[in-house]
């Protein structure tokens, strides 16, 4: 990444779009909408003092929405380029109301409220399609709950998890425990600032808050007259304090238990191999959960993983050995089986009603914490890409090509690569990203060689 | 006559195709819709068969 941003050889437009591609193959103008970030790409150095300061929290899809980040950002901290953007949609000045902390923070001088959009054409002679993909989204498969239960993620939450700079700081925390934790600290924070109120009454009549109220509910208070005057307000205050108190000690006293996820489940073919959604197989989501268990068992020794498939797909150079050494050595089984539904235990663990075809029973099983390993599918907005650059879909979104030609898109001059092409893993990606920037090299030589002659 | 070359979308695959065309002696415009490039790799932890670093 680092290197795409020093080469002189490349012009990088983060933060823009394709609008237009007009011409033919070595003669392309492409317009270019380089979309307003508010910060000037040249002033800003990425120091990230304006997000410290911003007082808008917006969620982070960067972690997939477990965490917040503001309404200035960088993508993520070792983005390329560093060049923070503002996101209109959060923005308090973009939205007409008063703030402008971060323009009076930043030491460059590069925030600039009054950015817009700007237009360019570029005259390009070869295009590589390299758009990539989306992940399937599991709340249309009903069965397994993914948007009623928490403790059901998907394989690219999981991996956030899992990162050092994640969420979680790498530990598999599970996102029911972690709503019970963000609950008690709201809480605390109330209940200081009624504990405060209540330390008032408490100084001026020598009396604990909690002895006064027993005493008013039942009765018993002794006339006094500057208790007389304040009882009732301050009744109403330990009232107050009370209703964010007993439910912070319940919350407490359930917080004691928590621990990370220790049994994992990953469910395959989530959204793949699937007729009601994507028949194809999407290559890399078996090496993946292997990868993600492994790596969990690497964080703690005592976590124990079931990767529910029909069968596992290590193909490629060295995935095979990668596979049993997560079995010997990494607390992994594999269990041949198709998981039917996902319910809920009391204590938030998911449960899963699967057919162990082996033993030819329906089984029930509780885990911790379940990963659905979801489908690579087309990217969203693949048919506006399309019909921008002139080129077709195959019959489920990817772009199409050719088996004899299997880069070439229907359209001269235009190359696709990677996910955009259909569903491959990483190596593959980057061996067919070297394969279209040969074909894209071939087409402009070659034009610029008829052109010549 | 140009001989630059637009690569759309900044993950793996354009970072991939973009290098290589840089380094082949073409001018490289790399067009991505979000802030930063990266793509869904640089949101990986890992990466397997060797459990390398992503990033």
């Amino acid at each position: 990444m680092l290197d795409v941003g020093r080469h002189p050889n490349i012009k990088l437009l983060a933060y823009s779009e394709l609008e237009r591609l007009e011409g033919d193959a070595g003669n392309f103008t492409a317009t270019i909408r380089r979309k307003a970030r508010y910060v000037d790409e040249d002033k800003c150095t990425g120091c990230g003092a304006c997000a410290q300061v911003c007082p808008t929290p917006v969620l982070d899809l960067y972690n997939e929405g477990h965490a917040e980040r503001k309404a200035i950002y960088s993508w993520f901290a070792q983005g390329i380029p560093s060049t923070h953007a503002i996101d209109p949609d959060h923005c308090r000045v973009l939205n007409g109301k008063k703030c402008g902390i971060c323009q009076k923070k930043c030491e460059a001088g590069a925030i600039d409220f009054d950015q817009t959009d700007v237009i360019i054409d570029l005259p390009v002679a070869a295009v590589v399609v390299a758009t990539g993909y989306d992940v399937f989204d599991p709340s249309r498969m009903p069965e397994y709950r993914y948007n009623q239960l928490d403790n059901v993620i998907t394989a690219m939450e999981f991996e956030r998890f899992l990162s050092a700079s994640g969420p979680t700081a790498g530990h598999i925390y599970r996102p029911s425990d972690r709503k019970v934790t963000a609950t008690i600290a709201e809480l605390e924070k109330k209940v200081k600032k009624s504990q405060k109120a209540l330390d008032r009454f408490e100084k001026t009549h020598g009396k604990k808050s909690d002895e006064f109220y027993a005493a008013y509910t039942d009765g018993s208070l002794k006339p006094g007259e500057d208790l007389e005057k304040d009882q009732d307000k301050w009744a109403k205050r330990v009232e107050a304090h009370l209703e964010n108190a007993n439910p912070l000690a319940v919350l407490k006293e359930k917080a004691k238990g928590f621990t990370t996820a220790k049994k994992i489940a990953f469910i395959q073919c989530v959204g793949s191999r699937d007729l009601r959604f994507y028949p194809f197989c999407s290559g890399y989501c078996c090496m993946h959960s292997i990868k993600e268990a492994i790596i969990a068992h690497e964080h703690d020794n005592d976590t124990h993983t079931v990767i529910f498939g029909m069968d596992i797909r290590a193909v490629g150079k060295g995935f095979e050995e990668y596979k049993i050494r997560g079995g010997n050595n990494s607390n992994i089984s594999y269990k041949r089986s198709r998981v039917a539904e996902i319910t809920r235990n009391p204590d938030e663990c998911p449960v899963l009603i699967y057919e162990d075809t082996r033993e030819q029973k329906i089984q029930r099983q509780a885990f911790d914490l379940v990963v659905l390993a979801t489908a690579c599918g087309p990217v969203k907005g693949a048919q506006k890409i399309a019909d921008t650059l002139g080129i077709d879909l195959d019959r489920f979104g990817f772009f199409k090509t050719d088996p004899s030609n299997p880069l070439d898109t229907s359209r001269d001059g235009i190359y696709v690569c990677g996910c955009a092409h259909s569903p491959m893993d990483i190596p593959e990606s980057v061996a067919q990203a070297s394969s279209a920037a040969a074909r894209a090299a071939q087409t402009v030589i070659k034009k610029n060689d008829q052109k010549a002659s | 006559m140009t001989k630059d070359i637009l690569v759309l979308g900044g993950g793996i695959a354009g970072i991939q195709s973009s290098l290589d065309l840089a380094e082949m002696g073409f001018k490289v415009h790399l067009v991505e819709s979000l802030p930063s490039i990266g793509g869904k790799m640089a949101q990986l932890d890992k990466t397997f068969p060797t459990n390398d670093c992503a990033i």
